[in-house]
């Protein structure tokens, strides 16, 4: 084995806390290598400390924050480094980040970004650093990058952004790159897309990558070996194949089990929160969540237990469990029933360009979940608005047969209270400042609800029925997590007794784990409630597990609509399909 | 971006003539009239009338303001009560003294509260960007009747440096290079201290929150200096909310401190108003509330083009 070009050895952060002013201590005794031509993954959900990792090695990290451990990058020690010097290493080391349009600066034109880091390190002349721009563009895929060179960066994609922000990373000539929940937040096609561009650049510039992700599965074909972080420390780590084919920690397991996959039965979410990082548990962090936790476990760290190939820090590894496959879907009431909601050519339009919504008609039974999948711009959050009659639209969407757009105003308010949103982020979507209380007793006067105690018990019937504890009545929604947060949003649309949920992205926002979790309570409240849910999202996988038919939609069409299992058995339509073969699968063993 | 322009003008008309309509009637609802500051307070009541006659003061309010528009469409703004100059001529020469007075207070304003906001800015919650926070919040908190005082005490009485007031006229064939400058000295130091704090601290906002950004990260990580982000990334973005503040201040520069400008008895657009209001002298009074109206027209207007040109995104449709 060749020298590794960047290793950590017991990398440990620590970053000022807002209160105290103590440091806190976010990641300890990480060990990790990247060797050249190879792709490592660091993988965690958020608050793992995996970002902090690189920051540090980067020595980007915030005022006050302080490191210990070695990282040596290409033989050198980062972290004995002075800043000058380290200033012309950070070329050497590039970096990706997550949110492409946030990362590049929005008044300068690309090519002056990517130019940048050939000026600063190569010290070319401006009419050099043009032409090697150009190159490097077209390289990572930008067509006709002479002409786009000029451009700035709300003139492009979400993908093609990310493909810029990897030029401006290669300009500086790296030989290791650092990439930083690069295809978070991008489609899934897309997604696809740039990890196949970095695995490509890895090959032919024999490059380092060190791949950061909070999702396994994205990683499980390209990663050649990987780091299981969970607060601030590894669990597990080695060759990723050894680790694919058998992974030992729980909490791997619990991972691997909380994504989503085409055919699988039964979605296990992992109970309870992230230790908070100034109170984490002596012994494995994991324990309080652990199902095979025992007394030993909450005494010290766990030692590695494995080989020199691949590890994991637990005392009780456990064999892989096998995903049971097969589809449960909701037994709703098929056929015979008159249908809830209708849609019936329903076109909508902004202004002078082509429809965002064009000639589309379904229709939606009592009890059944109806998934929406695309990719982003096909029109599929445009469809829920206008079922929630929050834009115009031509065309008739019927409710119980009766067109929403003829009813009389109080009908159409009477109306609307049975068609209850719940949006992509709940921190967006919840007033930060009305208390958990306010914000679900609103809905309830709408309702003309008035008395105290009457209002009290449903505010603590509606907390149960999500499965929260009622003292987080009292909280702020910036005082709970994200996923409290997003059950909270499910109990505020639940108030009103409706008859349907618009569910646009409601996991996009939140933790592998977590949206886990918020899918069983989902399909369990369907269910039980006998609500009719319309899942809006470009996660397939998570949609074949609630929904019950899927639709297709690109470009404001329905390009196929099928029962889930025909649709991921066997989809006719090539974009259909193309959309399915993103999506990770249960193993066939 | 033409189109732009001209959908700002065309709702711009309206709201003008509104202004005017407020300014006329506001104006003319006060008791007295211009005919006791012409004769002084024990004028006899035919006196008065005749005088009211002369300016068309007898007539209805309605037919008076008709006959004002009327005028106005023909660009005549009327003659002063007081001083029987056509309001034009004389909004024009006061105007230069005033433009004069704010150009060379806005240049230093803007010289001293860039470097101040900028450190102000980068230091935000260090020492630096504290004490600069409170040198800024103190002069924020002084009212310029008093700094304008304290600067004549100083040093125009005290030291004997610059004069206190009494200037005529600036423009400089009528006055040596040096006295026009020691004229402009205090007052300028004056606008310039009330200005500075104003700026500066948008301006250190601004800059503080741009450093937040992801894409100096960014740059951090490829490996560019600090000075280097400073001004290559980091400038542009913050000056933006600067333009439109002093786009929204442009009104102010071009009336004038009207405090300060009377402090110091300097003869520009502020003092005129303040003169002409004591004076009931209707048509310029009304004359500078219409050039103020128009002028903060200009200045919004003049902000967005502006900011479209320091940021690619934004689009004049």
């Amino acid at each position: 084995m060749s020298a590794p070009i960047l290793s950590l050895e017991r990398l440990g952060v620590g970053l000022p806390s807002h209160g105290s002013g103590r440091p806190v201590t976010v990641l300890e005794q990480l060990d990790l290598t990247v060797q050249p031509g190879e792709m490592t993954a660091l993988v965690g959900e958020s608050g793992s400390g995996k970002t902090i990792a690189a920051l540090a090695a980067m020595r980007l990290l915030p005022p006050g924050g302080t490191t210990e451990g070695v990282v040596r990058f290409d033989g050198i020690d980062l972290l004995a480094q002075d800043e000058r010097r380290m200033r012309a290493l950070r070329g050497r080391i590039g970096m990706v980040f997550q949110n492409p349009l946030s990362a590049l600066n929005p008044t300068r034109t690309i090519g002056a970004q990517v130019a940048d880091g050939h000026r600063l390190h190569a010290g070319g002349s401006a009419a050099q650093a043009r032409v090697r721009a150009i190159d490097l563009l077209g390289e990572v895929g930008i067509p006709n990058p002479a002409r786009r060179l000029d451009d700035y960066p709300h003139q492009f994609s979400g993908g093609q952004r990310q493909r810029v922000m990897i030029a401006a990373a290669l300009a500086c000539d790296p030989k290791l790159l650092i990439a930083d929940e690069p295809t978070t937040g991008l489609d899934p096609l897309v997604a696809r897309q740039i990890l196949a561009l970095l695995a490509g650049l890895r090959r032919s510039h024999g490059l380092g990558v060190l791949f950061i992700t909070h999702d396994l599965s994205i990683v499980a074909d390209h990663a050649d070996r990987l780091t299981v972080l969970y607060a601030g420390r590894a669990v597990e780590w080695g060759a990723a194949r050894r680790f694919f084919a058998a992974p030992r920690h729980p909490y791997s397991q619990a991972l691997l089990g909380a994504v989503p996959r085409l055919g699988q039965a039964s979605l296990h979410g992992i109970p309870g929160l992230l230790p908070d990082p100034a109170r984490r548990p002596p012994g494995c962090r994991f324990a309080p969540r652990c199902a095979y936790a025992q007394a030993p476990c909450e005494v010290a760290y766990p030692p590695p237990v494995g080989d020199a190939g691949e590890a994991a820090a637990c005392l009780y590894p456990q064999p892989a469990p096998l995903l049971e496959a097969g589809h449960a879907a909701a037994a709703f009431e098929a056929g015979g029933t008159a249908p809830l909601l209708a849609l019936e050519h329903v076109t909508v339009r902004y202004g002078d360009a082509a429809p965002s919504l064009s000639e589309v008609s379904l229709e939606l039974r009592r009890g059944e979940c109806l998934g929406i999948v695309g990719e982003s711009g096909s029109g599929k959050s445009t469809l829920g608005r206008a079922i929630l009659q929050m834009l115009p639209y031509q065309g008739r969407i019927l409710l119980d047969g009766q067109d929403l757009a003829a009813l009389p105003r109080e009908a159409l308010r009477r109306a609307r209270r049975r068609i209850q949103p719940v949006f992509q982020d709940p921190r967006e979507s919840l007033n930060p400042r009305l208390r958990v209380r306010e914000t679900l007793a609103e809905p309830l006067r709408l309702v003309g609800m008035r008395d105290k105690d009457r209002l009290a018990r449903e505010v603590a019937s509606l907390l149960a029925k999500v499965g929260l504890d009622p003292s987080l009545a009292d909280r702020f929604p910036g005082q709970i997590s994200g996923g409290q947060a997003q059950r909270v949003a499910v109990a505020r649309a639940l108030a009103t007794r409706p008859d349907i949920i618009v569910l646009d992205e409601p996991t996009s926002a939140l933790d592998v784990s977590t949206q886990a979790t918020l899918l069983t309570l989902l399909r369990d409240l369907a269910r039980s409630e006998r609500l009719a849910t319309l899942f809006i999202s470009h996660d397939i996988a998570a949609v074949s597990w609630l929904a019950d038919r899927i639709a297709v939609l690109r470009q404001g069409e329905i390009v196929e609509m099928a029962d889930t299992m025909r649709m991921i058995a066997q989809p006719n339509h090539p974009y259909a399909a193309a959309l399915i073969d993103t999506a990770p699968r249960i193993a066939r063993r | 971006m033409l189109r732009l322009v001209r959908r700002r003008l065309g709702s711009a008309a309206l709201s003008l003539l509104l202004l005017t309509t407020i300014a006329f009637v506001l104006s003319h609802l006060t008791p007295g009239g211009p005919a006791y500051s012409i004769l002084g307070p024990g004028a006899k009541p035919d006196a008065v009338a005749a005088i009211n006659h002369e300016f068309g003061l007898d007539l209805p309010l309605w037919r008076q303001y008709l006959r004002w528009l009327w005028a106005l469409a023909h660009l005549h703004l009327g003659s002063s009560y007081l001083s029987n100059q056509p309001v034009g001529t004389l909004l024009v020469s006061y105007e230069k003294n005033t433009i004069l007075l704010q150009l060379v207070s806005l240049t230093a304003s803007l010289a001293i509260a860039l470097g101040l906001g900028m450190i102000h800015g980068v230091y935000h919650a260090r020492g630096a960007g504290r004490i600069i926070g409170a040198i800024e919040l103190g002069l924020y908190a002084l009212p310029s009747f008093f700094v304008g005082t304290l600067l004549i005490l100083w040093l125009s009485m005290g030291l004997g440096w610059f004069p206190a007031g009494g200037l005529e006229d600036l423009r400089l064939d009528h006055q040596t290079f040096g006295a026009a400058l020691s004229h402009l000295a205090l007052p300028a130091t004056t606008i310039t201290l009330l200005t500075v704090p104003v700026l500066s601290r948008y301006f250190a906002q601004s800059v503080h929150e741009e450093l937040g950004r992801d894409y100096v990260r960014s740059a951090a990580a490829r490996g560019a200096s600090p000075l280097r982000i400073l001004f290559g990334d980091v400038l542009r973005n913050a000056l933006r909310p600067l333009v439109t503040i002093l786009g929204l201040s442009l009104p102010t520069i071009f009336a004038g401190g009207i405090v300060t400008e009377t402090v110091f008895s300097y003869p520009g657009l502020g003092w005129l108003l303040w003169q002409s209001a004591i004076g009931q002298d209707y048509p310029v009074l009304i004359g500078i509330v219409l050039v103020i109206g128009v002028l903060t027209v200009l200045g919004n207007l003049l902000a967005d083009l502006v900011n479209g040109l320091l940021d690619p995104r934004v689009s004049y449709a």
